[in-house]
């Protein structure tokens, strides 16, 4: 569970606060696989990042015991000059991971590059990137996973194998997905929140969270 | 399994300030023109004051050898010079980095620093080892003054670093601004002269300057003949602190905000 807690955010523009969420409150509740439904410029990236703490509202508190992951999207603390392996390390420091060598294995045999995972990022393909940005993440054991797009990307058989891992851990873990592409999130998660107007709903049902959105 | 470590919040700044130097070291060494310019360049420029100085005041200047007198000013000018960029840029350069909740800027600040601070060091043995192989003799009177000296002043570079890192994030301009207000300390430091060369009566117009202070200081250290005119170590000290905790002031109040603009 992820209590907001009377949220106000406002970015700055030339034609003043642009207000996207305005004394929100709001309970994520666990036990759910969520998808984010919304229009573009509606609030989904904000609030995401509120949930993982890389941003932080301008009013309010938002409260939860789980640990949430960071948001991985296409190449999330991904340094283009260092190879696969040092980024796995330097992710797996930031996050306190006890044992590097460990994880470090975890993710390259997640991942597939092969060996281009002592090769610099930079000469990585399109979809090699998010491949491992994706297994950075899960190959920490987080109770909520915050994924931006980042499956969309891989191909058929890694995304076989992401939602295969998703659905390993997730007697404890669960996911927040947002994407704009209906047959992946039908494929991870179980309900949604619809985002309109600075106000979010919540759906037990996924069919019905993308029914009301497209009815928007 | 992957077991995460329930780290208090002092283990976590401990190990992400790791990260981003281990970061910094291996990208900063990529570049490997790079690193050696930056030992290499300062030596080229304290060869090329040297001689000019040297020609007005046939090799030693105010009792020091006239090579030692600019390889203080040089080194610790462009300590200060390249600690306050570094500081000032890190906060927009590892922006991508904040999407961790760990990562806050002043770790990132911190972890430049600590790269520069390295460069540095790498820097003064460089400039040991030519002076050893010239068999130009060095005194080190004082070798703990000195040392404070420089890291006083690192820090205090890498306060207005800070501020002007957070200060740019609000108004892109203050870049520019940064640039323009750092290019003249070079000339108004001592690097060339010192402090002695004035007539008293004009010290006001330099000696507010605290760079000015960390190497006239520094230069007394060495050679306590030297003498000690018109500069003192509180000055010095006192502008660091203060300077570090106005940096710190506005840090705590801005750096929620700023890093969501």
């Amino acid at each position: 569970m992820i209590l907001l807690e009377n949220i106000t955010k406002y970015y700055h523009s030339v034609l003043g606060h642009q207000y996207i969420f305005q004394n929100l409150n709001f309970e994520i509740p666990g036990g759910h696989n969520i998808a984010i439904l919304g229009a573009n410029g509606a609030g989904k990236s904000t609030l995401f990042r509120l949930i993982a703490g890389s941003e932080y509202p301008n009013k309010g508190t938002i409260i939860s015991d789980l640990s949430i992951s960071w948001p991985v999207a296409l190449a999330t603390g991904i340094h283009q000059q260092m190879t696969g392996r040092e980024n796995t390390r330097f992710i797996g420091r930031i996050n306190g991971v006890a044992d590097l060598d460990a994880y470090e294995k975890r993710v390259k045999g997640f991942a597939e590059l092969g060996q281009h995972y002592d090769l610099p990022v930079k000469t990585y393909s399109s979809g090699m990137r998010p491949r491992l940005a994706f297994a950075c993440s899960i190959a920490i054991d987080f109770d909520v996973y915050l994924i931006d797009e980042v499956t969309s990307v891989g191909d058929a058989s890694f995304r076989r194998k992401a939602k295969k891992a998703l659905f390993e851990r997730s007697e404890q873990a669960n996911v927040i997905m947002v994407s704009h592409d209906m047959k992946e999130l039908r494929q991870f998660c179980d309900s949604a929140i619809v985002l309109s107007k600075g106000n979010l709903t919540f759906y037990n049902d996924l069919e019905e969270g993308i029914k009301h959105y497209q009815a928007l | 399994m992957t077991t995460v470590l329930k780290r208090n919040k002092w283990e976590i700044w401990r190990d992400v300030i790791f990260a981003l130097f281990a970061r910094e070291i291996r990208v900063g060494f990529n570049d490997k023109f790079g690193i050696s310019w930056a030992v290499v360049q300062p030596v080229v420029f304290i060869f090329v004051l040297a001689f000019i100085r040297g020609r007005l005041d046939s090799g030693e200047t105010h009792t020091i050898p006239t090579f030692i007198f600019i390889a203080f000013g040089m080194i610790l000018i462009q300590s200060f010079l390249q600690t306050l960029s570094a500081g000032a840029s890190a906060i927009k350069k590892n922006r991508a980095l904040f999407a961790f909740r760990q990562v806050q800027p002043l770790s990132a600040v911190i972890a430049a620093g600590m790269f520069e601070f390295i460069v540095k060091l790498f820097v003064v043995m460089g400039i040991a080892l030519i002076l050893y192989f010239i068999g130009m003799e060095m005194k080190l009177a004082d070798p703990l003054s000195i040392i404070l000296y420089f890291v006083s002043l690192w820090l205090f570079a890498l306060s207005v670093g800070l501020l002007f890192g957070l200060a740019a994030l609000y108004i892109p301009e203050v870049e520019k601004v940064q640039t323009l207000m750092t290019r003249p300390m070079f000339f108004i430091s001592g690097v060339f002269f010192s402090l002695k060369d004035f007539p008293e009566e004009y010290w006001y117009l330099l000696n507010w300057n605290p760079i000015l202070h960390a190497i006239e200081l520094a230069r007394f250290s060495a050679y306590p003949s030297y003498g000690l005119d018109g500069v003192s170590v509180s000055y010095l000290l006192i502008s660091t602190l203060v300077a570090l905790f106005l940096a710190l002031v506005c840090y705590q109040g801005f750096w929620k905000q700023a890093i969501s603009r």
